[in-house]
This record gives structure tokens, C-alpha cells and sequence, in this order.
């Protein structure tokens, strides 16, 4: 008799919980839309922006470049690691954080945009200056902080090297984590990202006009492929998350299904075995008075 | 040949066109450019766009500032913001002005520099705007 409560009480809860996991998987589908939708747009704004700074840097080789661009041999290295806020993401955050822990040095500065890694990095004994969470849509105002930490260590040279971990959105199912140069800016970076989104590398020798002057020019483009760059891996990482949390839902939810498939099964069992046991009984109680 | 014209913001392509002269304004003044115009990147700063198409009808867009690179009849604008007349709001508009103008006259005291020309840099942005969607309001086309 109780066996059978039990297994009743556990397919409810069990119902229960892949009710939760559907309404999950449901929001994280609609918010994955939004933010697919933003870091795909974003790809090509900034291979058209990478494309513009490219040609600049050409035009500009000769003057050597803004502090942006400075190549720095001595110094550490700070890694800004996107990781996510919540959990229920599948494997995300792991494969990350196994990535940054093989990739990245281990006498780095870190900064998460994400609390998710913090605690982990901190465990691994990695020393972490601060984590910061964002909107589900992030704009440049809402990074102004963390990109003026960025400018402000690189121009104390207190970094020698600005780079990001997060996770490349490559489709629903696949997301690749990956450690990219923020800054300093190198042109050959500048060339793949430019290539990435499509954007056609015209004749290289091309001597350019520059308006207003070449070097306040370079420091606002510059300026701002950074920061866009870094809205743009955000935006990356987001669609990641979210993309992540709604296969991990959805597995969830199909366990679930055949969770409450096979105990439905195991219930009919007991229950078909107490029925014969109760016509057993009468049987023998029968038998023995005849 | 014809210049081809893309204007990319973060949002979308906002346009892709054949145009035979496209005008805009540059840092220093209105700059016109045609088709064969030499190699050049310039500064953009907040305000009307306007070319002309192969069929010589004359199309304008609200850009904001960004920069702009032409190169081989190629002219490729990145910009923030990229808006049709009918998609500028002016209360909201307004209200961006209003919330930057009474930041900079209540906080003063406490704001960067950078921060201060930033704020004003987002009002001239939207005051260029409202002029843009007024001009369109008078001018039907």
C-alpha cells in the first residue's frame, strides 16, 4: 500500500518539476531569439568597424600607432571572463571556465561580467578583481565601468594585455568557448574580424584622406571598436547563455517525460500486483472455508 | 558607375543602395561626395543624409555620429543610430534631452569631464534629430 503512495508522490513531483523546466525552457527560447538576433546583427557592425580601423592602422603605420595599439612584453595579462549569472545552462560555464584554466596564465588579473566563475577562479587561486552582472541586453553605457577599469590599468600599464573569455555563439547547439585580445588592438586581428562578417578587403594600398586629423581620428575609432568590441562579446555571450539554458531545459523536460513514463509503468505494476495478492487472498479465505 | 552606399549600426543594415551623390555632415562642414571621390575616412556627426538614387529620387536618413569610409565608389557609413523621419519620437526625444540636461546642471560638481561631454554630446545628437524629423514634417516628400 505505501509503496504505491510512494510512487504516486513521486510522479507528482516529478510532473511537478518538468512543468517548471518547460515554463524555463519556454522564456529561455523567447530571450534567445532577442539575443541571437543581437549578436548576429552586431557581427557586421563590427566587421565593418574592424574594416574601417584596419585601413586607418595602414594609413597610420608609419606614425606608429595610438597607446591602444602598443605592443607590452612585460607585465600581466587581465582576462574579463563572460560567464553567466544563473546556472541551468548545461556545461556552459564549465567549458569556460576548463578553457580559461588551460589557456589563460595563471598570473592574470580577472574580471567576470557574470557571477557564475567568480568563486571557481577564486578556488583556483586566480586572483579576480571584481564581477559585474548586466541586463539580458547590455548596452554600451551599462559596460562604461568595466571598459573604463580596462583603459584606465592599460594606460597605468598595470595590464600589459586586455583579453576575453566568453563563449562564441555558433548555433543553438554549439556554443565554443573562446580566449580573444581585447587590447591591444593588433591588425591582424583587425583582418579576421573584418573577413568574419563579409566585409571585402579592397585594395590595401589605398592612400586615405583623413578628416579631421589622423590621430584624433584613430583615438575615436579605436576608442570605440574596444568598446563595441566588448558589447559585442557580451552580446555573444548572452545568445550562448541563453541558447544553453533552453537545450538544457528541454533535455530536462524530456527526462522528465520518461521519468514519469517508467514509474507510471512501475505504479500500474504494484498496482496490478495488490489487486492479485487482495483475489489471492479472498481465493484462499474461500478455499479454507469451503 | 554609381557609388554603392551601406550604412551599418548595430542593429541592422539600415541602408544598401546605388546612389549617385550622397551629402552628410562631416566633422568641419556638409560634405558631398561623388562617385570617383578619392580614398577618405572622416568623422560623421549627428544629422541628415541624404542621396540620390540611379532613379534620381532623393532619399534622407537621421545618422548618428560615426564615421565614414570611401573607397573605390565604395562608401560604407558605421554609425550608432541610422533613422527614417517616422521612427524619431519626439517626447522621447525630449525626454533624453530633459534627463541630460538636468544631470549636467544638478550634478555638476560630482561629473568627469568625459562624462560631462558625453551628455552633451547625446543632446546635440537628439537636438539634431528633432531638427532632421522637423525639416521632414515641413518638407513631404
Amino acid at each position: 500500500m505505501s509503496n504505491l503512495r510512494d510512487i504516486k508522490r513521486r510522479i507528482k513531483s516529478v510532473r511537478n518539476t518538468s512543468q517548471i523546466t518547460k515554463a524555463m525552457q519556454m522564456v529561455a527560447s523567447a530571450k534567445m531569439r532577442r539575443a541571437q538576433e543581437l549578436a548576429l546583427r552586431g557581427r557586421t557592425y563590427m566587421s565593418a568597424l574592424a574594416n574601417v580601423l584596419h585601413h586607418l592602422g595602414e594609413s597610420l603605420i608609419m606614425r606608429g600607432g595610438t597607446a591602444l595599439m602598443e605592443e607590452r612584453e612585460a607585465g600581466r595579462d587581465l582576462i574579463i571572463v563572460v560567464n553567466t549569472d544563473k546556472g541551468l545552462c548545461g556545461a556552459l560555464n564549465a567549458n569556460l571556465l576548463r578553457e580559461v584554466v588551460a589557456n589563460a596564465p595563471a598570473d592574470a588579473y580577472y574580471l567576470c561580467i557574470g557571477n557564475k566563475l567568480a568563486g571557481s577562479l577564486q578556488r583556483l587561486g586566480r586572483e579576480v578583481e571584481g564581477s559585474f552582472s548586466l541586463s539580458d541586453s547590455p548596452t554600451e553605457a551599462e559596460l562604461k565601468p568595466i571598459f573604463d577599469i580596462i583603459r584606465k590599468g592599460f594606460d597605468e600599464r598595470r595590464y600589459a594585455r586586455v583579453r576575453v573569455a566568453y563563449q562564441k555563439f555558433v548555433n543553438v547547439m554549439v556554443q565554443r568557448p573562446q580566449i580573444v585580445k581585447l587590447v591591444p588592438v593588433e591588425p591582424q586581428e583587425l583582418l579576421s574580424v573584418a573577413e568574419q562578417g563579409g566585409m571585402p578587403d579592397a585594395d590595401d594600398d589605398a592612400d586615405f584622406l583623413l578628416e579631421p586629423s589622423p590621430e584624433a581620428l584613430l583615438e575615436s575609432v579605436q576608442r570605440l571598436y574596444v568598446s563595441s568590441m566588448l558589447v559585442q562579446l557580451v552580446l555573444e555571450g548572452k545568445a550562448s547563455e541563453q541558447s544553453a539554458r533552453m537545450v538544457a531545459m528541454k533535455s530536462a523536460t524530456e527526462n522528465a517525460k520518461t521519468l514519469i513514463d517508467s514509474l507510471t509503468l512501475d505504479y500500474n505494476k504494484a498496482r496490478q500486483s495488490q489487486i492479485t495478492n487482495e483475489l489471492l487472498e479472498i481465493t484462499t479465505a474461500m478455499k479454507a472455508m469451503e | 558607375m554609381p557609388l554603392h552606399l551601406k550604412i551599418i549600426t548595430p542593429l541592422r543594415t539600415a541602408v544598401e543602395a546605388d546612389a549617385l551623390s550622397i551629402r552628410l555632415p562631416a566633422t568641419a562642414e556638409q560634405l558631398e561626395i561623388l562617385p570617383g571621390h578619392t580614398a577618405l575616412i572622416t568623422a560623421v556627426e549627428p544629422g541628415e543624409l541624404s542621396y540620390t538614387t540611379t532613379e534620381h529620387s532623393s532619399q534622407s536618413i537621421f545618422v548618428g555620429g560615426g564615421f565614414l569610409q570611401v573607397e573605390d565608389d565604395n562608401a560604407l557609413l558605421v554609425t550608432d543610430t541610422a533613422l527614417d523621419a517616422d521612427e524619431v519620437d519626439p517626447s522621447s526625444v525630449n525626454a533624453a534631452i530633459e534627463q541630460a540636461r538636468n544631470r549636467l546642471r544638478n550634478e555638476q560638481s560630482v561629473l568627469s569631464r568625459e562624462e560631462q561631454t558625453r551628455l552633451e554630446a547625446i543632446i546635440a545628437k537628439q537636438l539634431a534629430m528633432l531638427e532632421y524629423k522637423n525639416k521632414r514634417a515641413r518638407v513631404p516628400h
